[in-house]
């Protein structure tokens, strides 16, 4: 999956939960961007609630779309191969392909694909890093675009992640050590650096393997069982025949009636009329 | 004149059939609602519940359906002729086991006018694609095994030399494909690592489910033998029940195993106890479908008797559907506090298919000579004649 990056340059996302306000400008410019409605987003907030005791409050809040992982689980788990991931790094949504299966939504680790409940012929809502926007010469994703405090950043995904960690060094009583993305579910071409614990701000915390890889451990092995199952049942079928044979030429009884009735159910008339 | 002939053989039916028709015509019209108005008004699935009752019941189902091969496994491969008489029925159990699933999916896929798409559009890491791909392939060779009971008497019993003489690669062919779509349809859970509760995710699900659907199966063929007793006064020689619930204990016994050794091994044996709900959800399922029934069936007594066969195949059957439904809904962990309990549309549209179902099976009982190799139940019964039907069905693969 990843052994072509060298060619191709990856993008990303960089977001700093410290600079988030909570303006859910990025929402509303996803919205109009990709013409969906604000309450099935691409994109919404994760935020701890306010905590601490008064005067001592604090609040905090980050932006949450799609990871876009290097592998990820939902392109594994798409029945028609809707989700793709691109060579630029978007995992990508092919809205004619989609059968509407939802398996992508339980195969997120992120929680991330919603789904157009109140549809007659519904598809799956899902951030593309406006890969149309993207196309036609704008230089960031809408959300990026938008937010007034550069809590988004958009560029290459190298990049992002370099000053992510820089970010970290430089303030170290700032932030929490930890750049969430990097290793999650095997790594995702999205940064987070906060202040709080991501635990706190509502993230899932998966492991460090894609379930995708683990996934294909297993779905990869269907040809050798499927071989195995198949020469097994064969092997076992005409040994037990090989060894009946030998049987019934010590016997030599029986033989020639049970070749001319294979299933003597078909061929026994009188068993017919019984009923 | 034809029309006249089926209108006079309906009026002939009994009042059961009408009832059961009325069921599954109104749950097929909540079916046809639920088509028309996409699934937010009709089910109470969500974001954190993608997935509900209606993927369980196929779990189950499936599962349920298990018997099909594992009958025609120790027919046809393992030469177990004195079972014989189980396969026509227990076949055609399955394949309307199938057919329901596939229309309950049909009703699940939010693009029910794109069905066919995963035929075109494979990729072939998706569990989920094999799990549709196998079901489509085997229900076409339940079909063909089925085939001789609706050719018997028609025009057209020309051609079943042809078809007996293909049965022994088909049904190869069809154990095949079930003991891949059994294991895959545990391998759907395997990608879902952070939501599945410990308990029961695990990379050996495909096994558990392939071991336990074996289990289901059987009980699945001797519970319906006791019933088909009593409904259609067909059933099975008591000493083939005897022998087909006798595999029981040592399928659940490879279950029982592997699943509490998998536990061991990652070292989660001890939230067993721990895990409040899902602990009594993983114990139930475990003493329901496993212990109980080991314990049943380990008596001679109770395997030669048609109540303990009921019984005990009763408590696997039971095990079975818990354990599909912990694994496909109880035991995913809510998002957020969110839980999910099926809309009554849904629960509507699944007693409609269930309904139409029994409808079918009976049907066809009725009017095919679906239990020819079974022995009738006479008045007098006990003095069951053994059948003569189960001498040898595989000799034309010579």
């Amino acid at each position: 999956m990843s052994e072509n990056n060298t060619t191709q340059k990856e993008f990303g996302f960089l977001i700093d939960a410290s600079r988030c306000i909570d303006c859910r400008a990025c929402l509303v410019a996803c919205s109009v961007e990709n013409e969906v409605p604000n309450d099935i987003s691409r994109i919404w907030i994760k935020e701890t609630g306010v905590t601490g005791q008064f005067p001592d409050l604090s609040r905090y809040s980050a932006p949450y779309h799609c990871m876009h992982c290097d592998d990820p689980s939902c392109v594994s788990a798409c029945t028609v191969g809707a989700l793709q991931k691109s060579d630029s790094g978007i995992v990508t949504y092919d809205a004619d392909r989609c059968i509407g299966c939802r398996y992508c939504m339980y195969a997120c680790p992120f929680h991330v694909p919603n789904f157009e409940w109140d549809v007659r012929f519904p598809l799956i809502v899902k951030c593309d890093m406006c890969v149309s926007r993207l196309a036609a010469g704008e230089g960031e994703p809408a959300c990026a675009a938008t937010c007034p405090t550069d809590a988004i950043m958009y560029g290459e995904k190298s990049s992002m992640l370099a000053q992510a960690h820089q970010r970290i060094e430089l303030n170290p009583d700032k932030y929490v050590d930890h750049v969430y993305g990097e290793t999650e579910n095997g790594g995702t071409a999205t940064f987070y650096v906060s202040p709080v614990p991501f635990e706190e701000m509502g993230f899932p915390t998966g492991g460090i393997v894609s379930s995708a890889y683990t996934n294909r451990l297993v779905t990869h092995g269907t040809p050798a069982v499927a071989g195995a199952v198949a020469i097994g049942l064969s092997g076992i079928y005409l040994t037990i025949k090989h060894h009946e044979e030998a049987m019934a030429g010590l016997g030599e009884e029986a033989h020639g009636e049970t070749a001319v009735s294979p299933s003597p159910a078909e061929t026994d008339p009188d068993q017919a009329t019984e009923e | 004149m034809f029309i006249k002939k089926i209108v006079n053989e309906i009026k002939s039916l009994s009042v059961g059939y009408f009832i059961v028709a009325a069921i599954a015509a109104a749950g097929l019209a909540v079916g046809a609602y639920r088509l028309y108005a996409g699934l937010g008004e009709t089910t109470n699935l969500s974001k954190a519940f993608p997935w509900g009752i209606w993927i369980s019941f196929d779990l189950s189902t499936v599962a349920f359906s298990g018997g099909a091969f594992t009958l025609a496994a120790l027919v046809y491969v393992f030469h177990l002729h004195e079972l014989h008489p189980a396969v026509r029925p227990t076949v055609l159990a399955g394949l309307i086991g199938y057919s329901s699933v596939l229309v309950i999916l049909f009703m699940d896929l939010g693009r029910w006018d794109r069905f066919y798409h995963f035929l075109i559009y494979p990729n072939l890491n998706s569990a989920l694609f094999e799990v549709s791909w196998c079901i489509a392939l085997y229900s076409t060779i339940l079909i063909y095994e089925l085939s001789p009971v609706f050719l018997k008497n028609s025009r057209f019993s020309g051609v079943l030399p042809i078809i007996e003489k293909w049965t022994i690669p088909l049904v190869i062919a069809g154990v095949t494909l079930s003991t891949l779509h059994q294991s895959s349809l545990g391998t759907l859970f395997v990608i879902m690592s952070s939501r599945l509760h410990p308990l029961w995710y695990s990379m050996l699900l495909p096994v558990f489910f392939l071991i336990l659907s074996l289990a289901a199966g059987l009980a699945m063929v001797t519970a319906g033998a006791v019933i088909s007793y009593w409904v259609f006064k067909r059933t099975l020689p008591e000493h083939v029940m005897a022998e087909l619930v006798w595999f029981i204990p040592w399928v659940l016994g490879v279950y029982l195993v592997l699943k509490l050794g998998e536990l061991e091994i990652t070292d989660e044996l001890h939230l067993m106890f721990s895990s409040g709900m899902y602990s009594v959800l993983f114990l139930a399922e475990l003493i329901i479908g496993v212990l109980i029934p080991i314990i049943l069936f380990s008596f001679k007594k109770v395997r030669h008797n048609r109540v303990g066969v009921l019984v005990g195949a009763g408590f696997v059957l039971a095990g079975t559907v818990l354990n599909r439904f912990n694994v496909s809904w109880f035991a995913m962990r809510p998002v957020n506090g969110e839980v999910y309990s099926p809309h009554w549309m849904e629960v509507a549209i699944l007693v409609g298919v269930v309904a139409t179902a029994v409808l079918a099976y009976s049907l066809v009982a009725h009017y095919f000579p679906l239990f020819d190799e079974t022995v009738v139940v006479t008045p007098a019964q006990e003095h069951i004649r053994k059948p003569r039907a189960v001498l040898s069905p595989e000799a034309t693969g010579d």
